[in-house]
């Protein structure tokens, strides 16, 4: 086996044969090559496996009144089991706190995707809510763009602190009687209000989402 | 072996799939549950529960695409240098499912069966119509792709540096 045939084979996709496991063993390049694939395959599987939506499992629920009643009895409880008691997650969390996480999980790389507002329009839009220079004192602003959530246009802020990525929703036309909370799926959410509306808050670490909780109160 | 189990370990896998052909949550949702009621409906005549896996996805399949209107393709449509280059915004995390978002379908569902559904390219080739060598010529243009979207300076550089 040569160097073409041993990449051709591996970017395929097929476990590695005992024909490339020789050729990997002599050949430093290739077993480079085979390391950095690797990790690219770690990240394909982490791109495919979209999470599975809490939602699905109480649509399921539904259709239990329908004709179908034995099939989707017998799924839903399947469904449950297999989501890792996501439906008991819906339960215990904030409904607008838990919608902020699903929007990072199923919505946030298709935001960014159709594009950042221009910064002049993005600081003309947050100002009477989440003024963008108090935005850019917590973090660094990587992205701002309006978007479709809970009923209405709120605005889609990515924000790296030093701990990492943190997503706000800034939500103008929101207001909030109580701060809200959830964690779902290793994500942690707070929703708190503002002089005007409601901004979300969403990141892998509660603290972090705590502390920008609190920065951006301090600052508005 | 009964129907609820095959579900409760397959049945993510199913929404994902699902999730890949139609680029679309709700749709992926009412995928999956249509696909289940009939799979449900065949699964007494199932006598091999060796390919259930494999039938399910199938089954999934051929759901997406009578809910779509017509029938499964057989056969590239789109060519892959039409892909245009994701911008510099996303983070890392971001930036493969935004590149897995720009395959055309005919190059992300057999990843999918393959990473998901942990097929040989013999199988997926089977559940796609085509042949073996084709399915190996998708996968390997598909990872090409994703690796020039995801790290389009390192691949340069590694192309222009060996040959």
């Amino acid at each position: 086996m040569n160097c073409l045939d041993y990449r051709r084979l591996l970017l395929a996709g097929e476990g590695e044969s005992r024909e490339m496991q020789a050729h990997r063993a002599q050949c430093s390049a290739c077993a480079q090559l085979a390391r950095e694939h690797e990790q690219f395959e770690a990240g394909l599987r982490q791109g495919l496996e979209v999470p599975v939506p809490p939602a699905f499992e109480a649509a399921l629920s539904d259709g239990m009144r329908s004709r179908r009643r034995r099939f989707l009895a017998a799924a839903a409880v399947a469904l449950v089991a297999a989501g890792g008691g996501s439906f008991l997650a819906l339960r215990r969390n904030d409904p607008l706190a838990l919608a902020c996480i699903q929007f990072v999980m199923m919505e946030e790389a298709k935001s960014i995707m159709m594009g950042a507002m221009p910064r002049e329009e993005a600081r003309a839009a947050l100002a009477g809510t989440l003024p963008l220079e108090s935005i850019e004192r917590v973090g660094q602003v990587r992205h701002v763009g309006p978007c479709p959530f809970n009923g209405q246009t709120a605005y889609h802020v990515v924000l790296a602190v030093p701990q990492g990525k943190v997503t706000l929703l800034v939500m103008p036309d929101s207001g909030l009687a109580s701060r809200q909370t959830a964690s779902y799926e290793g994500l942690h959410a707070a929703v708190i209000s503002l002089g005007r509306g409601s901004v979300g808050i969403v990141g892998a670490e509660g603290r972090v989402v705590e502390s920008v909780a609190g920065a951006l109160r301090a600052r508005t | 072996m009964r129907f609820e189990d095959l579900v409760r370990r397959h049945g993510a896998d199913l929404y994902r799939y699902a999730f890949w052909l139609a680029r679309d949550r709700q749709q992926a949702e009412d995928v999956v549950q249509e696909a289940l009621l009939r799979a449900w409906g065949g699964f007494a005549r199932l006598r091999d529960p060796a390919v259930a896996k494999g039938w399910m996805f199938s089954i999934v399949r051929n759901e997406f695409y009578r809910m779509k209107g017509r029938a499964a393709p057989l056969a590239d449509v789109v060519s892959l240098d039409e892909i245009a280059a994701p911008r510099d915004e996303g983070m890392a995390a971001l930036e493969m499912r935004d590149a897995l978002m720009s395959l055309p379908a005919s190059y992300a569902e057999p990843l999918a069966l393959q990473v998901l559904g942990g097929f040989t390219c013999a199988e997926i080739a089977a559940m796609l119509g085509t042949t073996e060598g084709a399915t190996m010529t998708r996968l390997t243009r598909a990872r090409q792709a994703l690796k020039r979207l995801v790290a389009p300076e390192s691949a340069a550089e590694r192309k222009g540096g060996r040959s």
